[in-house]
């Protein structure tokens, strides 16, 4: 596709990521440091993924249930890792506090904290939209575009690009969710976050049946705003409830 | 009370907390490394036909009609040969480089240094700029070509020599410039002899820097003893400074100047100090020389600190020359940009006369800022701009490989105190992350993708 075209969709792709980015992880040095770690994790974690399954692919385009394997096995995989990584960054909190302390500055606020998996999020986003969308757009360059012949009304790349957009704000927002419910020990919010990435995962598998981008894109998207609506249903409640809290006690 | 409200709704006029300048001295080296990456992947993918492209690239080619590249034949004995020879020729390279340090000669270290400078900026930035002239169709006529490359080449190379005399950014922005032009020749290899070459350097520096007898330890040495700087080509980040810090912000009213100079400490330290190294020499408030404030002490212990973080420089390659096969032209004329890829820093910065908190610092600069040689910025480049000539997905790989490898460097650098090497680490993880990208990950993603199956 044209280089106008390519940069439309990758904008697409990545664009909230981008001016979520500029805006509010550019400023702090701390937070870049965690997106790139985060990218990395999820990196790691799909090499894994991809060592597992090397010896099965490639699969063979009748079968749909192997492609249910696959999305559950990679689900759990990911949510594993959002495991790990709350664990390094409860470690990373700790040394983070303890060097607050003894420099007597204050510890990390809440948004901070939130700040913080946002980053983290974002960073499992981006990694997602680059490895999923982005490597597939740059070497397309040149005359004419690609359809799937599933997928005959929409270009590849358009609909490549709204899965990852979707993705995106699925994997930032819900990164935010999930590390709140953590912290704060909510049961309800803690299974939330795996659950709304599985059916994320599952309803891709639409994609699979002829035409059936055209109803799986649409769907993941309002899934991706259910998600941010959580999300700021969470986050609003709790800076709410630490700003009483800190009222209170004062 | 109101701290406290403005802190938890977060908006900027709350007390600063750790997290606002913290790592900052990290980005500020990623940034530049990232950025050098960046060009190179760039005019690779603009200039050079791939050699062994990625069966993506072949079938979307074969799609739409384009030939694809050839693949070089070249074979792992060749490789092997020349990163050996490369090798050798560095060390010969940097012990003469010892040598000549040992007997103060140093005009002729600043004459090699400006001399290799200047050729890199004109010989092979000259190619370049032609090579992107005729790919790209610009017009530009000889006369013009012939008057503006010496005057740019000349500046450029001025400035990377004298950063005391041109504006930092500039001086940054040279020594990347150099860094890519080499960087993207290296790339020109053949693909074997590219990563053997890579994987030799890595262990070159491994042993040049640790063992006792390499002639990188040996350098750092005589300058530390007598407290000079090694001329080199050198990237310094700039110092972060608590409060002209963030260019894009402005300056926050309320700020009591000395309050906030603590939560500049540099995140090295702050490592350091987590692993416990600091608790008996710190005294609480920890803040770091590198305030602006003593801007005018902090150049004179510019002068006098014992920079001795890099061996020299740049040699003279004669670079239009690239076929490896030649190894005899190799043993003469490639030399010795690696000299370049020396430890990340020195610690125990000199006390000099300024009263400083006991910092048993990072041996940072005296403005705290971290200091990256410029083999490293040029092997890094070397490393992605290959992964960017199979594909964008291991260029992708590599980078977060690269990364991770400067991170873990610095960690260790904050741990163990000692100069360090700065490319093993990231070569080894660039190299394994691109195998497996290259074996593994590819396959699987593409089919994941060109399903439209994305979890």
């Amino acid at each position: 596709m044209t280089v106008a075209a390519g940069l439309g969709y990758a904008l697409i792709a990545l664009g909230p990521a981008f001016s979520l980015f500029a805006g509010v992880v550019a400023r702090k040095p701390f937070l870049v440091l965690t997106l790139l770690s985060s990218t990395l994790f999820w990196l790691i974690s799909l090499i894994v993924l991809s060592g597992i399954w090397r010896g099965f692919l490639p699969i063979k385009s009748g079968t749909w249930w192997a492609y249910a394997i696959l999305i559950i096995t990679s689900v759990a995989l990911q949510e594993g890792t959002r495991l790990v990584f709350w664990r390094l960054y409860k470690k990373m909190e700790e040394m983070l506090d303890a060097f607050a302390d003894r420099i007597s500055k204050p510890r990390l606020s809440l948004t901070d904290k939130m700040l913080i998996s946002l980053a983290g999020g974002l960073g499992h986003g981006v990694a997602h939209a680059v490895f999923f969308c982005l490597s597939l757009l740059t070497p397309a360059f040149g005359r004419a575009t690609f359809y799937v012949e599933r997928c005959s009304k929409m270009p590849f790349f358009l609909a490549s690009a709204l899965i990852a957009l979707g993705f995106l704000v699925i994997h930032t927002f819900s990164m935010i969710i999930a590390f709140n419910a953590y912290d704060e020990k909510k049961k309800c919010d803690q299974i939330v976050v795996p659950v709304v990435h599985l059916a994320a995962a599952v309803m891709t598998l639409v994609n699979l049946a002829p035409g059936g981008c055209l109803i799986g894109t649409p769907l993941l998207l309002v899934m991706a705003a259910l998600t941010l609506q959580y999300c700021w249903r969470v986050a609003c409640r709790r800076l709410t409830e630490h700003q009483h809290r800190q009222l209170n006690n004062n | 009370m109101a701290d406290a409200a403005a802190t938890v709704s977060g908006d900027p006029r709350g007390r600063p907390t750790v997290l606002d300048s913290l790592g900052e001295d990290i980005t500020r080296i990623v940034y530049p490394v990232s950025a050098c990456m960046l060009l190179v992947v760039l005019l690779v993918s603009l200039l050079s036909s791939p050699s062994a492209p990625s069966p993506l690239a072949v079938s979307i080619a074969a799609a739409t009609g384009g030939g694809g590249g050839s693949g070089g034949g070249d074979d792992i004995p060749t490789a092997l040969v020349t990163a050996l020879t490369f090798v050798v020729a560095v060390t010969a390279a940097t012990f003469l480089l010892a040598l000549l340090f040992y007997l103060r000669c140093t005009p002729c270290l600043r004459a090699y240094l400006g001399f290799s400078a200047l050729s890199v900026l004109l010989v092979l930035g000259g190619q370049v700029a032609l090579l992107l002239l005729s790919r790209l169709r610009l017009p530009l006529d000889a006369v013009s070509f012939a008057l503006l490359l010496p005057n740019a080449a000349g500046a450029l190379a001025l400035a990377a020599l004298a950063p005391a005399s041109v504006p930092i950014a500039l001086h940054q922005a040279a020594l990347v410039a150099i860094a890519v032009l080499t960087a993207f020749w290296f790339t020109l290899l053949p693909e074997w002899t590219t990563w053997a070459l890579l994987v030799a350097m890595a262990i070159y520096d491994l042993a040049a820097v640790l063992l006792p007898g390499g002639p990188l330890r040996v350098l750092l040495q005589l300058a530390i003893e007598r407290n000079e700087e090694i001329p080199a080509l050198v990237y310094e980040a700039r110092p972060v400074d608590p409060r002209h810090g963030r260019n894009w912000r402005l300056w926050r009213e309320g700020r009591q100047p000395g309050a906030d100079l603590d939560v500049s400490s540099t995140t090295v330290e702050v490592i350091g100090e987590v692993f416990g190294r600091n608790l008996d020499s710190n005294s609480g408030n920890s803040s770091s020389p590198q305030v602006h404030g003593v801007a005018t002490s902090a150049g004179d212990a510019n002068n006098s600190r014992p920079r001795a973080t890099l061996a020299a420089a740049l040699s003279s390659a004669d670079s239009t020359i690239a076929q490896a096969e030649e190894v005899p032209v190799l043993r003469e004329h490639r030399v010795a940009v690696a000299e370049m890829s020396v430890p990340l820093i020195q610690p125990r910065p000199e006390r000099s006369g300024e009263e400083e908190e006991d910092e048993d610092g990072i041996g940072l600069s005296s403005s705290g800022a971290i200091k990256l040689g410029l083999g490293d910025f040029i092997f890094y480049s070397v490393l992605v701009g290959r992964a960017a000539m199979y594909d964008y997905m291991t260029v992708y790989a590599c980078y977060l490989a690269i990364i991770a490898g400067l991170g873990i460097t610095l960690l260790l650098l904050a741990f163990f105190r000692t100069a360090l090497p700065a490319l093993p680490v990231s070569i080894t993880l660039g190299v394994v992350f691109y195998v497996l990208t290259r074996t593994l990950l590819e396959e699987f993603v593409v089919q994941c993708s060109t399903n439209l199956l994305m979890f």
